[in-house]
């Protein structure tokens, strides 16, 4: 499947593992680039994929949380409200521009993510299995963005920056030769979905697995000079991740080298307090250089 | 900084508090060492960065080594150990970041300790002791006690109680087992001052001999009980301590006196531990001719007594006065008691000899010297300790345990030729408490559970006194002399070498115990295998995890890449999968060994092998 993906985003291998790691661990994605970088095309790639519903919002500065959650609605036949499900009401949801919103609006995006639900007044609507939310944004240099909060970022499993594509990827893409999202077939199904996530979580973490965990996080907590100290949340991400990206790799049980390939993206964005600057991955390449891999 | 390092901290000053607290406060040492402990206590109570609470750690430190030069023995030792231990505990919660608990710090600390020793032994061994210091004990703090005091009236006591209050230990290292009853006289006070009710003590000093003088020759112990001897005695707060009467006392502030007293300069509340050596002093008490004060006797007060007494003068030598007053005594129904009454105020000698005859040990040394000074005869009273318990320590040197009820008083006459003799008139009393006690004292199934602990730990405090004390600048000297003969002025630099040599061994130790800490075999095995590769130039990078590192030897070995393989891949499935087995391990083992033969025996293609460079970063 990852290679059916690379074939639309081409020459992104890596990125796409890690997207549907993301996935599979049941966690959300920020996808931060420069536009026209292929956000979009992974985000439907992953959720066409796997047959998921995929709704996608176009983030504004006057978007309002009833605009994605919806709203209730005056039935005039019934002579009652009956709620109308906004776009949140998808398995998969692609946030553009997530950053050009208002922080109210980010906010209420952010709790559905957490909570798996959404109150409108005061009655809860439970939403579907699996949720994913794939956010976009743009880079904070550029105009009519406002940013979102360490707390916000936290709630965000990963972090991918997709890049330029290399030469090779990007002569195949000019000459047409990547596929359209839609072309995807749906080999795998929703259930297909919940199964694989459940299958994740019951991959093996030894104690020595969780020492190096422990290590990393104790590491990036003794050494505030280097980026914020990670939270328990940025852990249990950080082994779920691992998990999920043990299981692409075929294995049953959770190795180091899982936890360094993921730990860029989990990691990142936590310790930089959204601030990607110039030196992107430095923080979690100096983190992970401080704690001895070998175990 | 680890949150246990306050209570650590506090803790340790507390256990030097306690420790300071047996301290007698009228030497200038103590009271450097309890300026040091305020201060301490004042800086920690201050103290919040990393910096200052260091500071307090070393101070602690210092004030916990203070305290070992000032009170050296067992109990006090163990005491300053136990501070000693948290204090390090304490400093290492400083350095060693959060992570550590109170039981990861305690074990780090007692191997610190246990690692210093060889460093402690060699300095006990060879460095100069600072032998003064613990005999500069203290100042004058309790009052008499109850067994012994500078004053003896034993008219004016009606009952006697009697103390098992724990009065002094004395054991003999040379001696054995030991020594025979009648031998168990050991003096305290000499009572020479006498008028007609108590016997006072006079302490003249002792003259001091010339400068260049040399000393008289040693005269060879009169009985094993006068070899040497090593006493452990409470606080009593006399000027003088006991002693058999012979051999040198080791500590420069105890001298002997004219008298025969051991003075102790410094009386005072603090335990004593001191040693007495063979080797006699230059003067002999046993010599040392009466003075008059040794006649003086108020006449008219006991008109019966002088009687008998006139009688016994006209007889030719001291000698035959002696005897005479003795089968006196012999022939007469005296009996020993404990609670004889009060004497009345008039003629109180004439009411015990003629009217009475009960009376304890102060009766009749005081009559009989009375006597014998009423006789012409030199003569006075002496109290101390007799008898005692011989007491055998499971595993142990045996010692004499003395209880305040072992005090007692003799006389002392002085025999023209024959110097000062001994002579002990309660032994002629019916009733006398050494005559019926047994010989080798009564067996364990006597004594209470908590007397019985009670005289183990005084067993291990005397072993440890003998230990300590034993290990004297002499033996040091005889040490030096067979380690070095005649190359003594190399002395200097094998302390330095056997320092560094054992400082040496301790830091290894250390690292050995770090290391092994951090890992099981498993571990052990996968870092023999690295050094092995590490000597070939190949070290894992910062943070690479072993396949990586297996890797990029693959790119450089291309032969090693099955058993790389095989080996990394055993190696992770041991410690990552979900079923880990012995017999895991042991293969891991196994292919870490081949691993690490087929590096050795050069089963490598020969263009790969080039120091130091691996095959993916050549240009």
């Amino acid at each position: 499947m990852i290679s059916a993906i690379g074939e639309v985003l081409l020459g992104k291998e890596h990125q796409v593992r890690l997207a549907l790691a993301c996935l599979l661990a049941r966690g959300h994605l920020l996808i931060e680039d420069l536009p026209g970088m292929g956000k979009t095309t992974l985000a439907e790639a992953l959720a066409r994929s796997f047959g998921l519903g995929f709704k996608r919002v176009s983030f504004t500065s006057d978007l309002l949380p009833a605009d994605l959650t919806g709203l209730n609605v005056f039935d005039p036949g019934a002579a009652s409200f009956h709620f109308q499900p906004g776009p949140l009401f998808s398995q998969v949801l692609l946030a553009d521009e997530i950053n050009r919103a208002s922080p109210r609006t980010q906010s209420a995006l952010l709790e559905a993510m957490a909570a798996g639900r959404v109150s409108v007044d005061g009655v809860s609507h439970p939403l579907p299995q699996p949720f994913l939310v794939i956010a976009t944004q743009n880079g904070l240099d550029q105009g009519g963005t406002s940013a979102l909060p360490e707390s916000q970022l936290d709630r965000f499993l990963m972090r991918l920056s997709l890049g330029y594509p290399p030469r090779q990827a990007e002569r195949a893409l000019l000459q047409g030769e990547g596929l359209r999202p839609d072309g995807l077939s749906g080999a795998f199904g929703p259930q297909d979905l919940l199964e694989l996530q459940a299958r994740c979580e019951r991959q093996h973490c030894s104690a020595a697995l969780l020492d190096y965990v422990l290590d990393l996080l104790d590491r990036s907590r003794s050494q505030p000079a280097q980026g914020h100290p990670l939270s328990p949340r940025a852990g249990l991400a950080l082994v779920a991740a691992a998990r999920a990206w043990s299981l692409l790799e075929g294995r049953e049980h959770v190795i180091p080298d899982d936890v360094q390939a993921v730990l860029a993206a989990v990691c990142e964005h936590r310790m930089d307090g959204g601030q990607r600057g110039e030196s992107d991955g430095k923080l979690s390449q100096r983190l992970q250089a401080g704690v001895d891999g070998l175990r | 900084m680890s949150r246990a390092a306050a209570p650590l901290q506090w803790l340790t000053m507390g256990l030097l508090t306690v420790g300071l607290l047996g301290l007698s406060p009228a030497l200038s040492l103590s009271l450097l060492a309890f300026g040091l402990a305020v201060l301490t206590a004042l800086k920690l109570r201050e103290a919040r960065s990393l910096e200052e609470r260091r500071v307090v750690a070393l101070l602690q430190l210092v004030g916990a080594g203070l305290l070992a030069a000032l009170r050296p023995e067992l109990g006090p030792s163990l005491l300053q150990g136990l501070a000693i231990l948290m204090a390090l505990a304490g400093l290492l919660a400083l350095e060693l970041g959060a992570g550590p608990d109170w039981k990861a710090l305690m074990r780090r600390s007692l191997q610190v300790l246990v690692a210093a020793l060889p460093i402690a032994l060699v300095l006990f061994l060879l460095l100069p002791r600072l032998m003064p210091f613990s005999s500069l004990g203290s100042g004058h703090g309790m009052g008499a006690m109850t067994g012994l005091s500078d004053s003896m009236d034993p008219g004016s006591i009606a009952r006697l109680a009697v103390s098992r209050e724990a009065a002094a230990r004395v054991a003999f290292p040379l001696g054995g087992g030991p020594p025979p009853l009648e031998q168990r006289y050991w003096r305290v006070l000499v009572h020479e001052r006498f008028d007609g009710r108590s016997w006072r003590s006079t302490a003249p000093p002792f003259p001091r001999p010339a400068a260049g003088q040399p000393p008289a020759p040693a005269p060879t112990p009169a009985a094993p009980g006068e070899g040497i001897q090593l006493w452990l005695v409470e606080p009593s707060g006399l000027s003088a301590v006991p002693w058999s009467g012979a051999g040198r006392p080791l500590s420069p502030d105890l001298t002997p006196q004219r008298s025969g007293e051991l003075l102790n300069r410094a009386p005072g509340s603090q335990r004593r531990v001191y040693a007495l050596t063979r080797t006699a002093d230059p003067g002999d008490w046993r010599t040392e001719p009466p003075g008059p004060i040794d006649l003086v006797l108020p006449r008219g007060e006991n008109p019966r007594l002088e009687a008998l007494a006139a009688g016994w003068g006209r007889l030719g030598s001291d000698r035959e006065r002696l005897n005479a007053a003795g089968s006196w005594f012999r022939s007469q129904p005296f009996r020993y008691t404990l609670e004889p009454g009060a004497l009345p105020r008039q003629a109180p000698l004439d009411h015990f000899l003629f009217e009475t005859r009960l009376g304890f040990c102060g009766h009749y040394a005081s009559a009989f010297t009375t006597l014998m000074r009423a006789a012409g005869v030199p003569a006075r009273v002496v109290s101390g300790y007799r008898g005692g318990q011989w007491v055998q320590p499971v595993g142990g040197t045996g010692y004499v345990d003395l209880r305040q009820a072992d005090a007692h008083a003799w006389s002392e006459v002085w025999l023209q030729g024959e110097g000062w003799q001994r002579v002990d008139p309660t032994a002629w009393a019916d009733g006398d408490p050494l005559a019926t006690a047994e010989t080798s004292g009564e067996t364990a199934t006597g004594t209470a559970p908590w007397d019985w602990l009670q005289r183990q730990w005084w067993g291990l405090d005397i072993a440890w006194a003998r230990w300590w004390l034993g290990y004297d600048s002499e033996q040091q000297q005889a040490l030096v002399q067979r380690l070095l003969g005649d190359q003594r002025h190399l002395l200097g630099l094998v302390v330095l070498l056997a320092v560094a040599i054992s400082l040496a061994a301790s830091l290894g130790g250390l690292g050995w115990l770090g290391r092994r800490r951090s890992g099981d075999t498993l571990r052990l095995e996968l870092e023999h295998t690295l050094r092995a590769f590490a000597r070939h130039g190949m070290a894992p990078d910062a943070g690479e995890t072993l396949p990586v590192f297996a890797q990029r030897l693959t790119q450089r070995w291309p032969a090693l890449g099955d058993p790389l393989n095989a080996y990394v891949g055993n190696y992770q499935r041991q410690r990552f999968a979900s079923t880990p087995s012995r017999a895991g391990r042991r293969e891991t083992r196994r292919l870490g060994r081949a691993l690490r033969r087929s590096l050795r025996t050069g089963n490598l293609p020969k263009e790969a092998v080039q120091r130091g460079v691996p095959l993916n970063r050549r240009p």
